[in-house]
């Protein structure tokens, strides 16, 4: 889904699961935090230092609720208030060998076209 | 028969994408699976070299010259077993600048061709050419270092494959007058492409979705290389994370392959670094990468989207 990064909630911000354990936020933090640090240089030619600080402070955010199983169960609570949590599914086939192309609306076809022209001059 | 086109490819000069090809290639050989390297770096082939062979005829020039008819023909053997080369072209300012036919009789070519793995080795750049192979292929790797500027070419480049995709949408949908659109918006910052998005939606969402399935379908790997210390090899996961966040893509970082002094010895020697030096980490990396992509379900499962280029 479309979002952007101000949208996104603490997990996605953290790349973890909802499921995470408090080792595995702990972990994504200081990953986060060597991504988004001062100088970083996996942001080299990217990101801005403004947006880099606007980053920062929302992964610190996210780290001080989620690391608090209190504050963390209302955050939840909250998410799901907004939208209910599916955990992620296997990977299913689907459409092997098909363009995704072909998911798109179909194009107008030229018998179509040939009725809305003749459909137009018979009723003018 | 499960066959898969591997492209390695990257934005910078000299981050070990031939060293890669190469190393995959013999560790996917010595697996008993039949390989077929292709030298697609168009203005700089060495990969035979690396190899440890000599350039020699047929090559790819000579497939893009129709001195032979396929490219399968163009495939020499190697003295390692399982494994084939179409060896990079000597011609390189024919080859260069291929044109858009040759361009398309290759991809044709390479799809036809009866072999379960192929390995395009890319040149350096952002030339449609580099860009369609590139994207012809599952998976694509891009190949980095951690130096800040293999780190900003490795963007540059993954910017160019997804305006590249969006673009080929567009043409096939006749909406060209959104590719200008697109320009003047990405170049803007660095939330722009967000930016784009969000206002295509807007003014009309399915074409907004349409693009936005091809973009999420673009989904490139990472490979760090010459990695000296861990920040190096978190550096990886790290860009994975931005091009994710900013780029809208799903990156998969493989991991990293440490720097190792006797990849220059072995190429002084003409001989492979990965079969020369078997044991050492650079080369267990490699392994371990093969392994994953080969064996990943979701490579498995997953077939690129056909690139569908304009006739003209």
């Amino acid at each position: 889904m479309l979002k952007r990064i101000e949208d996104w909630n603490y997990y996605e911000l953290l790349l973890v699961e909802r499921t995470a354990s408090p080792d595995e936020i702990w972990a994504a933090y200081q990953a986060a935090l060597t991504t988004y640090q001062t100088g970083s240089p996996a942001l080299y030619g990217l990101v801005t230092e403004a947006e880099r600080g606007l980053v920062l402070e929302r992964v610190q955010e996210a780290f001080q609720t989620l690391r608090d199983p209190a504050t963390r169960k209302e955050y939840d609570l909250a998410l799901l208030r907004r939208a209910p949590y599916f955990p992620p599914k296997a990977p299913f086939r689907k459409s092997v060998g098909k363009l995704e192309i072909e998911e798109a609306l179909p194009k107008k076809g030229l018998w179509a076209r040939i009725k809305a022209i003749v459909f137009r001059r018979h009723d003018a | 028969m499960d066959k898969r086109i591997w492209a390695i490819g990257g934005g910078k000069g000299g981050t070990g994408k031939s060293f890669l090809a190469a190393s995959l290639g013999l560790h996917l050989a010595s697996l008993d699976r039949e390989v077929v390297l292709v030298d697609a770096d168009l203005g700089a082939p060495n990969l035979h070299t690396l190899l440890g062979i000599k350039a020699s005829h047929p090559d790819l020039g000579d497939f893009l010259t129709n001195a032979v008819p396929s490219l399968a023909e163009a495939a020499v053997e190697t003295p390692y077993r399982n494994l084939r080369i179409v060896k990079g072209s000597e011609n390189i300012l024919f080859i260069a600048n291929l044109n858009h036919y040759r361009k398309l009789r290759l991809l044709r070519q390479l799809r036809q061709m009866e072999a379960p793995n192929i390995i395009l080795d890319l040149g350096t750049g952002s030339s449609f050419n580099t860009l369609d192979f590139f994207l012809s292929a599952n998976p694509g790797v891009v190949v980095s270092t951690p130096e800040p500027t293999s780190i900003e070419n490795t963007y540059l480049f993954l910017k160019s494959c997804i305006m590249r995709v969006l673009k080929l949408y567009m043409d096939h949908y006749k909406i060209r007058d959104l590719h200008q659109r697109m320009l003047e918006q990405i170049e803007k910052n660095s939330q722009s492409l967000y930016g784009f998005f969000k206002s295509l939606m807007e003014s009309d969402r399915a074409y907004g979705t349409i693009l936005y399935r091809a973009l999420r379908g673009f989904r490139p790997c990472l490979v760090m290389n010459k990695t000296r210390d861990d920040r190096d090899v978190l550096l990886g996961r790290s860009i994975a994370d931005v091009a994710r966040k900013y780029l809208l893509i799903d990156m998969q970082y493989l991991g990293a392959v440490p720097y190792d002094e006797d990849v220059l010895s072995s190429l002084r020697e003409l001989r492979p670094f990965y079969l020369e030096h078997g044991d050492s980490a650079a080369a267990r990396a490699v392994r371990r990468m093969s392994e994953e992509l080969a064996y990943s379900i979701e490579f498995t499962l997953r077939t690129p989207p056909e690139i569908r280029l304009p006739d003209a």
